[in-house]
This record gives structure tokens, C-alpha cells and sequence, in this order.
């Protein structure tokens, strides 16, 4: 204690907090009630007590440069008790949005997806691009006949390069901001005198492995309390998420494998251009997925309007996120009962809104909160590999 | 004794509450020539302070300012006392008030010599609501020592039971009366001072403390009856659930203030109460060790005095963190705590013989309120208005606060006298 620790406040960074959704922050009294009620944070400096005073002081540096907001749930455990409704949960919540805003690259779209302002500038992106494709191709009215969307309206190749530079756009992304961020962690780690940033628990592809394991079990979040029912509805959406990701890629099988192997129909399974029959195995698991990613977030909402009185009402930024994915979800049954029902009218237009979409969704993934599933992964890998992890959930 | 007052001239004070502030707030009037009632619920005066152990900072016991006030009570014509008797109805305004009282039978006149014949005899007991319930009473019982009145009364559980005859039977006074009924009646007085005091706060609704669940944790007030020498364990310090010496307790600051869940304002005595209570166990049980968990520690004025005294001890240590789990040991009855030491940035998980959670004062008006016109804060704490208030049942606080509002509800109330 040789050298005086100055501690320089940014309260710049205070504020941001506080327009981010945790408006309350400055209610903490530093009882810590939250950090013995948690049921996920580690026995050496539990969280969240220790990041509610440090965002008091807007120590910015030592909120980012530590897995702990990632190891949070957001359960509200912590809010429920909390004496002074200084509502934890809502503050790391809104720490973990201005974390993946900093790590953000290029830096002015994690500004501009947590930002209402920016939201119809955000919009118009995959409109316009969407409307030059059509337009191009001299689709831009309501086709007649039987509907068709991959034939009369956004042609398969269309939508796959549109979407592939998307999706590549939020790779560079994602994996700036967590090149990093696993930078900044190790840093943090390095300053720490704790023994528990030292121990390292073993090699990081059986981390990775064990992390993603943990994951699909959901075993962190069942942990928490008051907000039991969220596990099980982002265990609805995380898994209809990834079956329609695994449908994307069946229906991929299906189109190339009939243009370039010239794979007929064989068996059950219909190769071939959209759209496919409903009986079809990869149609039935899609519409399975579909209606899961449905009833999971419908019960996103629920739960968070039932829970609002005990765990905060929730900010813009993960409105926003949920309003994403109802969109989505909604628009793209709707765009297959529409088909069925043959309302070319209404048909193409939902179609076209749910492309908008998941555009949205891809492109924006690592400055929304979609980019949980990134940082979170690499936080809880790192507190794994760095023995910041409680042995009982490693 | 005449209840009716109805045609004399109106000027007398009712202070309702006979604990210290209705007593200090009575005293002070009468002692300046004004006529003063009090009115007390239970069968006895001396409220809350009858059932402490010894006073913070000084630590003498209450019994003996008890004892001067209800000598002072008794040489003085101006007042007069009416126990087991609650307000019905207030009508009027200050200057003029009619007052309904109803009073219910104690079944006991008094011609009673507290020989305690009836208490032999009774062959019932009750839980003994003055130790809450750490033991167990006759139903024919005096409240307890220092009773002011000194008379003993039969619970009304066994009316019409053979133990009533019996109770009956075995006094030699004639001072008991089976047939009593309850009362109501009215008096006229001028001015009301609201001084019905504090509740301890039920902890059972903290429900991350576990009390009621985990059999050794209890409240400061039930720590009070413990530790005294007139209380279920005639003094000695030991656990509820095994009659174990206690050598290792917890005391748990804030339990229900300061919390927006439960009691949102600080109930200012707990510190000071806890402070005081480690000062019990470490005398009754020299081996002992104390450990306080607190937020912060309130010693206001010249109370950091004492703080610094029981700080001395290096017996009694303190821990900055809120306990916010408390669990039991069912092998050994244990009782698990867990906190963040928020100084060391660690979890604790420590054992204890027992915990002591510092719960804290609800004004009394939470649960009964003023049945008149009263004005009160968002917490039901009564504001002096038409109606004064005095004493805990007007905001949280220490004996020595409770006897400064009270005189000042005195002299307030002597104003209200001159109103017509």
C-alpha cells in the first residue's frame, strides 16, 4: 500500500448506466443482500454488490475487464431482495449492454442499435436493399397465380447473398469484439493479485465444450429464483432458434443437392427448389422449431410483465431484442399460413417485412442483445479457464 | 370510581398508551395541576420498557425508573389510570372531546393481595404473551413482577371452566369475580395524546431469515426477556431449542428497516440495542464471543461512546454485510449463516449457537388505528395534530427521545385546554 489508489469517477459512464436501464443504481446502500442471495455468483468478491459500487463510481475498466456481468442471469433474484430497489439485475443488465457497445465494431452501430433514435435509419438498411434487389429484378408488385416466394418474388440466390455477407458482416464482428474482449479479460486477469484469476482448470477446447454443454442443459440458469419460468422460455427460444437453424441448412441440402447432384425426391425427403410439402421431415421439424421460438418468446413477455413488479420493467435494448424475434417468428408462420391460405396480397408483403427482419437480426447479432450468446460464452469459458468459476458449475 | 364525567367542566387530558411516554406524558400534566387519565390495553402500565433488561447506554434496569413513575403515579390525585381498556370512538374536537372507552374484565377486583393462592390452584397454563411465549404462565397469573397494578388476572380462555372455580375457590379475599362483564364508557376531556407505542416487527415475514423456521434464531426482544432476570430462563442465556449455554451468537442488523420490502425507514434503537445485548452474553457467559453484521452502525450523538466501549471487547467482533440467508444445522441445531463480508469482498458462511435478528419498531398504528380524527406519516406513524402523538407511536425511538416527546405532548396538550 506503498502508492495512493486514486480512483478517477467517469461519470459519463455513470450516466450511460443509468439511460441504459439502470436508472436506480445510485440506490445501492452496499448491504449486500444481492451477492448472499445469488445463486450463481462465486464465493471470492461475489457479484453483484461489487459492481453496483464500482458503477456508482463508473469504473468503467473494471466492469469490462471481468467475466462476472456475464455470469449473471438476470434472474432478479437480487432485485426481489434488495432493500433499497436499487434493482442489480437491471444494472448489469444495462453494464452488459455498454460492454458489448465498447466492444462493438465498427464501433457507431453498437451506439446506434442501443439507441431509439437510430432505430428506423437501422430499418431502412435492409429495406432499401431488399427494394433495389426487386426492383432490379422487376418484382416489385404482387406476382399472380400460386404463391411462390422463391420463383415470382426474392429469388433463393438473392436472399442467400444478401444474407451470407450478413452473416460474414457479424462474424468480423463478433469476433473483433471478442478477440477483444478475451484480450481485455486476460489483462484484468494479469492485474489481479487474486489466486483465483491464476488457476487455470484446463484446456480451453474441453472449456468450450463444457460451456456449451452448460448451455444446452440450461444447469447456470435454473439456479435462479424469482424468474424460475425465463429458463424454461429461453429454453423454448434457444432451442427453436437452433432448430431452425438446423432446418436452414437441411433446406439447404435439399436445393443443392437437386441443382448441382440432380438428387430427385427420394424417399421421404423432397429435394428441390421451395416451397417443400408440409409432410416433409425437414418441413415438420421447421414448423416444429417455428412454433417453439413462438411459445418461447411469448413466454419471454409474459414473464417479464409478470415478474415487472419484482424485477424491473426491462430497457429499450432488450425490447428492442424481443420485438426482433416476435417480428420474426410471427411474420415468418404467418408468411407460410398466408402461402397456404393463397392471400397473395398479404402474403408477399409479410414475406418481405420478415426478410427486413432477420436481416436485422443477422447483421446487427453482435451489437444487439443477441450478442449475449457470444460474450457470454466467452466470459463463462474464461472464468472457467481462469478458475473464476465455483468448481460446482464447472 | 366514577367513569361517568359527563357534566363537568371539560378539561382533562387523555394520553392513550401507559407505557413510558403515555407515563411521562400523564406525569408532567398532572404534576402542574392538570386532571390526566391514562389508558392502557394491557393489565398493566410500563409498556415495552417493563419488558427490557437493562437500559442502553447506562445499562441499569428499567424496573427502577418504573417504580419512581408509578410512585409519582400513586401520590398524585390528578391521575388516573384505567388498564385492560381501549378507545372506542373519539367525537369532537381539542378543546371538547368525547371520548367511548371500553374496558375489558380482568376478572380480578381490587381487593386481590397477590398472595397467588389463584395461581396455584389453576391447573391451566398459557403461553406467557410478556416473554412471547418463551414459556409458560397459569392462566390465573400476575403479568409479571413488577405489575403495576400489583393484581393478578384470569386469562379468558378458562371462564367457565372448572379451573376458574377453582381459581375462585382458592382465594381468601373474595377478589375474584367470575361475573364480570366488559364496560364502555364515556369521558369528556379537552385533549389526546396518542402514546400506544411500537410493535416488534414480524420477522417471520423476512423469509430469507428464517425465523419461526430455524428454531435458535430469535428477535432482540425476546433477547431482552432472556436475557432478564424476571424471564422464562431467569436470566440465564440460552438456546430455544436445546437449553444450550449460548458461547457463539450473531446479531443481524437491520431485519425488516431500512428495507423498501419490509419496514422502509431505520427503527434508530436496533444498534444501540444489539450493542447493549452483547454486553448481556458476555457477562451471563464470560466465553462467550459476539459477532454483529450490520450495513452501518448508528450510534447517534453521544452513543459512539458506547459503541466504542463494546468495541473494546475483543470478544465481539463486527462484520460490514447484510445477512440475507440464514439456514439450520438440523444434526446439531446450529444456525448457518451467510454473508458478504463487504470489506474483504468474501462470502461467509459461519455457525452460531444462536442469532439474535435486530428487528425492528412498527408504530403500533399499523395495526390498530386511531379511531378519531389522527394524521399520519406513510409509514403510520401518528403526526401531532388535533390528535398529539408522543413517544414510539409518533416516530422510532430510544427511552431517553420517547421522554422528551412526551413532555413536549404535555405541554401541547396543556395548550389544547384553553380551546373552546
Amino acid at each position: 500500500m506503498a502508492e495512493a489508489n486514486v480512483i478517477k469517477p467517469d461519470l459519463e459512464f455513470v450516466k450511460k448506466i443509468m439511460n441504459s436501464g439502470g436508472e436506480s443504481l445510485k440506490k445501492c446502500y452496499q448491504c449486500a443482500t444481492c451477492s448472499v442471495v445469488c445463486n450463481v455468483t462465486p464465493e471470492d468478491k461475489p457479484f453483484p454488490r461489487k459492481e453496483m459500487i464500482q458503477a456508482q463510481w463508473g469504473l468503467k475498466d473494471k466492469l469490462f475487464s471481468n467475466p462476472d456481468i456475464w455470469l449473471c442471469h438476470q434472474c432478479s433474484d437480487c432485485t426481489a431482495y434488495c432493500p433499497r430497489g436499487a434493482k442489480p439485475g437491471e444494472v448489469l443488465g444495462a453494464i452488459r449492454k455498454l460492454s458489448i457497445e465498447h466492444y462493438a465494431f465498427p464501433s457507431f452501430l453498437g451506439k446506434a442499435v442501443g439507441d431509439p433514435k437510430y432505430l428506423l435509419g437501422l430499418l431502412a438498411v435492409p429495406v432499401v436493399i431488399f427494394l433495389t434487389v426487386l426492383g432490379y429484378l422487376g418484382h416489385l408488385r404482387i406476382p399472380e397465380g400460386e404463391i411462390s416466394y422463391a420463383e415470382k418474388f426474392m429469388p433463393v440466390l438473392a436472399v442467400e447473398a444478401i444474407f451470407i455477407a450478413a452473416a460474414l458482416f457479424a462474424c468480423l464482428g463478433f469476433f473483433a469484439g471478442v478477440v477483444r474482449y478475451w484480450r481485455d479479460l486476460k489483462s484484468g486477469a494479469e492485474l489481479s493479485t487474486n489466486k483465483w484469476q491464476r488457476m487455470v482448470k484446463g484446456p480451453i477446447p474441453v472449456i468450450i465444450i463444457n460451456t456449451i454443454l452448460e448451455f444446452m442443459t440450461h444447469r447456470r440458469f435454473q439456479k435462479c429464483e424469482v424468474t424460475k419460468d425465463r429458463s424454461n422460455a429461453h429454453m423454448f427460444v434457444f432451442f427453436g432458434f437452433a432448430g431452425l437453424a438446423i432446418a436452414a441448412v437441411w433446406a439447404l441440402v435439399y436445393l443443392y443437392g437437386y441443382e448441382f447432384f440432380g438428387i430427385k425426391t427420394s424417399g421421404i425427403f423432397n429435394f428441390g427448389l421451395s416451397p417443400y410439402p408440409l409432410h416433409d421431415p425437414m418441413k415438420i421439424f421447421a414448423n416444429i422449431s417455428a412454433l417453439a421460438l413462438f411459445a418461447g418468446i411469448l413466454q419471454v413477455i409474459m414473464n417479464r410483465k409478470n415478474n415487472a413488479e419484482k424485477a424491473g420493467n426491462g430497457s429499450y435494448y432488450d425490447w428492442l431484442f424481443i420485438s426482433i424475434i416476435l417480428t420474426i417468428v410471427t411474420t415468418g408462420i404467418l408468411s407460410e399460413v398466408l402461402r397456404l391460405a393463397d392471400i397473395a396480397a398479404l402474403a408477399y408483403p409479410v414475406y418481405f417485412i420478415h426478410l427486413v427482419f432477420v436481416f436485422f437480426l443477422f447483421a446487427y447479432a453482435p451489437f444487439s442483445k443477441m450478442a449475449h450468446m457470444a460474450y457470454r460464452t466467452t466470459a463463462l469459458v474464461f472464468a472457467k479457464y481462469s478458475g473464476r468459476e465455483d468448481k460446482k458449475y464447472s | 370510581m366514577a367513569h361517568e364525567m359527563s357534566g363537568a367542566p371539560v378539561s382533562g387530558i387523555l394520553v392513550v398508551g401507559g407505557g413510558i411516554s403515555g407515563i411521562t406524558t400523564a406525569l408532567e400534566a398532572a404534576e402542574v395541576g392538570h386532571e390526566v387519565f391514562i389508558v392502557e390495553k394491557n393489565p398493566y402500565l410500563g409498556g415495552r420498557v417493563a419488558q427490557l433488561y437493562k437500559y442502553f447506554p447506562k445499562l441499569c434496569p428499567p424496573a427502577c425508573g418504573l417504580e419512581i413513575n408509578f410512585q409519582r403515579i400513586k401520590k398524585n390525585r390528578n391521575v388516573k389510570y384505567f388498564t385492560l381498556t381501549e378507545v372506542e370512538k373519539i367525537s369532537g374536537a381539542p378543546g371538547n372531546y368525547d371520548v367511548t372507552l371500553k374496558e375489558t374484565p380482568g376478572y380480578v377486583n381490587s381487593n386481590c393481595t397477590c398472595c397467588g393462592k389463584c395461581a396455584e390452584a389453576c391447573d391451566v397454563e398459557i403461553p406467557n404473551e410478556f416473554n412471547f411465549g418463551m414459556d409458560k404462565t397459569k392462566a390465573a397469573y400476575l403479568p409479571h413482577e413488577m405489575a403495576f397494578p400489583q393484581r393478578y388476572v384470569l386469562h379468558p380462555s378458562i371462564l367457565g371452566t372448572s379451573a376458574a372455580q377453582k381459581c375462585k375457590d382458592a382465594c381468601q379475599y373474595n377478589a375474584i369475580d367470575l361475573d364480570m362483564k366488559p364496560k364502555t364508557f364515556t369521558l369528556k376531556v379537552a385533549s389526546i395524546v396518542w402514546a400506544t407505542g411500537w410493535n416488534p416487527y414480524d420477522a417471520k415475514k423476512i423469509d430469507n431469515l428464517s425465523f419461526g423456521k430455524v428454531k435458535n434464531v430469535i428477535t432482540n426482544i425476546m433477547m431482552e426477556r432472556l436475557a432478564a432476570p424476571n424471564g422464562p430462563t431467569k436470566g440465564k442465556i440460552v438456546r430455544p431449542s436445546d437449553g444450550k449455554a449460548v458461547q457463539n451468537i450473531a446479531f443481524v442488523q437491520c431485519a425488516g428497516s431500512r428495507d423498501e420490502n419490509h419496514l422502509p425507514f431505520c427503527s434508530y434503537i436496533c444498534c444501540l440495542a444489539s450493542l447493549k445485548q452483547t454486553t448481556y452474553i458476555r457477562e451471563a457467559n464470560p466465553k462467550s464471543k459476539a459477532t454483529i453484521f450490520y450495513i452501518d452502525l448508528r450510534t447517534p450523538g453521544r452513543y459512539e461512546k458506547f459503541y466504542k466501549k463494546v468495541k473494546a471487547d475483543t470478544n465481539v467482533s463486527f462484520v460490514k454485510g447484510k445477512v440475507a440467508k440464514i439456514e439450520e444445522d438440523a444434526s446439531t441445531g446450529d444456525v448457518l449463516v451467510t454473508v458478504e463480508d463487504t470489506l474483504a469482498g468474501k462470502k461467509l458462511h459461519e455457525k452460531f449457537d444462536m442469532v439474535v435478528l435486530a428487528a425492528g419498531m412498527e408504530p403500533s398504528t399499523s395495526a390498530v388505528k386511531v379511531p378519531g380524527n389522527a394524521k399520519y406519516d406513510e409509514n403510520n406513524f401518528v403526526i401531532s395534530g388535533e390528535i398529539l402523538s408522543t413517544g414510539c407511536v409518533r416516530k422510532p425511538c430510544d427511552v431517553m427521545s420517547s421522554g422528551q416527546t412526551a413532555t413536549g405532548a404535555a405541554l401541547k396538550a396543556i395548550q389544547m385546554l384553553g380551546r373552546r
